[in-house]
């Protein structure tokens, strides 16, 4: 009896001491996430402290995160509202950006990888979008083509958007940026 | 007639009376069992966590160690590329990024980036995960981003052999680990940017430190 106790405490111990290490690194972990309305940004990564989960996540993977001097990637998954993204439905990407040398804000999948659409305009530079007079941001994000700064989505589907500052001195306090110095993401309409 | 009618009811008591201690043995051994599983369970958790980067082959230190050994920075490659090396993820497309490898067992090593118009930053990973140091083009002299990667023990010898009351103009990084990538991150602008970032990104040198 006294060994089927010993493979009870082993067997438990391994079963869920692995799988709930597996769990908590087969994504972004939750420990060291900053969110600011729609967008969450993971700080720590680019640092020297990099904390034990963020560490595990990235070396499970080909990853090389933005450096904390270098630069900050937020994401977000969820339009303002907190409604998933989805690609049956028209966004307007508005309002300001952070301080920073360059930006860029692309469109990917759940992996960060641009998707494959018959027009190959994944993202855009702070040098590419068309501005209005007053120098604001307007980017709409849509499946069917749109005048102005059109990010072309996938028809169906989850996706993300992922703005990257460059030389930006938020990457620091991040936790204390104001939702008013971020994009605006708002659903417009939906198929 | 009473003793038929006694008999059977101890009958059926005694048994549960006799099961009873043994049931409460039983679950009293299955919650203390399960205590110690899940405690254990606490410590593998912990344990693999604090593992995986030390024991991860598949980490962007081991996948690109061949990157610039001939002493420039080299392009990440590209998905499918011809020497089978993995594609980074979660990469930005309006960047152009190359890499140099560095082992310091041999000594340290020198790094020089010759800044141009777009946005360069060069940062310091380490194998294990962990970014030891981020510059970017704003703090280049003259043109010229210059800096040294060494070991604790390395700068001490340095600091050693530096001549007496005169101060060392150089940039010194401390590794705490003797591998690691250097990273050179262009950004395009525009796409027609591409070549000048190239050529700003690969032109990053990374080689032995010459002494003294």
């Amino acid at each position: 009896m006294r060994i089927l106790d010993l493979a009870y405490i082993l067997a438990l111990g391994a079963g869920i001491g692995l799988g709930t290490a597996h769990w908590a690194v087969a994504g972004r972990p939750a420990i060291g996430r900053v969110e600011v309305g729609a967008w969450t940004a993971w700080p720590g990564s680019g640092s020297r402290e990099v904390d034990p989960y963020m560490r595990a996540y990235l070396a499970r993977g080909v990853h090389l995160p933005l450096g904390s001097g270098e630069g900050l990637e937020l994401i977000a998954e969820r339009d303002d509202a907190g409604q998933p993204l989805d690609g049956r439905c028209r966004y307007k990407l508005s309002g300001a950006t952070p301080t920073a040398r360059g930006w860029t804000i692309g469109i990917t999948d759940g992996d960060g990888l641009p998707f494959r659409l018959p027009l190959a305009r994944t993202s855009f530079t702070d040098s590419e979008i068309v501005r209005p007079e007053d120098g604001s941001l307007s980017i709409i994000a849509a499946a069917t083509p749109e005048a102005g700064n059109w990010l072309p989505l996938p028809a169906s589907g989850g996706f993300q958007i992922r703005l990257r500052l460059y030389d930006t001195p938020i990457s620091s306090q991040t936790g204390e940026t104001r939702v008013a110095n971020l994009p605006r993401i708002a659903r417009i309409d939906c198929r | 007639m009473s003793a038929v009618s006694h008999d059977p009811p101890q009958r059926r008591h005694s048994p549960l009376a006799a099961w009873r201690p043994r049931l409460r043995a039983g679950f009293t051994r299955f919650v203390m069992t399960t205590l110690a599983g899940l405690i254990l369970a606490g410590i593998v958790h912990i344990v693999t966590i604090l593992a995986i980067p030390t024991l991860s082959r598949h980490d962007a230190a081991h996948a690109y160690r061949v990157l610039g050994a001939d002493g420039h920075a080299e392009p990440i490659p590209l998905p499918g590329n011809a020497r089978g090396l993995p594609a980074l993820r979660e990469a930005d497309p309006n960047v152009v990024t190359a890499i140099c490898s560095y082992d310091l067992s041999a000594g340290p090593m020198r790094v020089v980036a010759r800044t141009g118009t777009p946005p360069l930053g060069l940062t310091l990973h380490r194998q294990g995960g962990g970014v030891l140091y981020a510059i970017t083009d704003r703090a280049a002299i003259r043109g010229t981003l210059e800096f040294l990667v060494m070991t604790e023990a390395q700068r001490d010898e340095r600091i050693a052999a530096d001549e007496e009351g005169e101060t060392s103009r150089e940039l010194r990084v401390v590794s705490d680990t003797e591998q690691g990538l250097i990273v050179a991150r262009v950004l395009l602008r525009l796409p027609s940017d591409r070549a000048d970032a190239e050529a700003l990104a690969t032109g990053v040198a990374c080689g032995a430190a010459n002494q003294g």
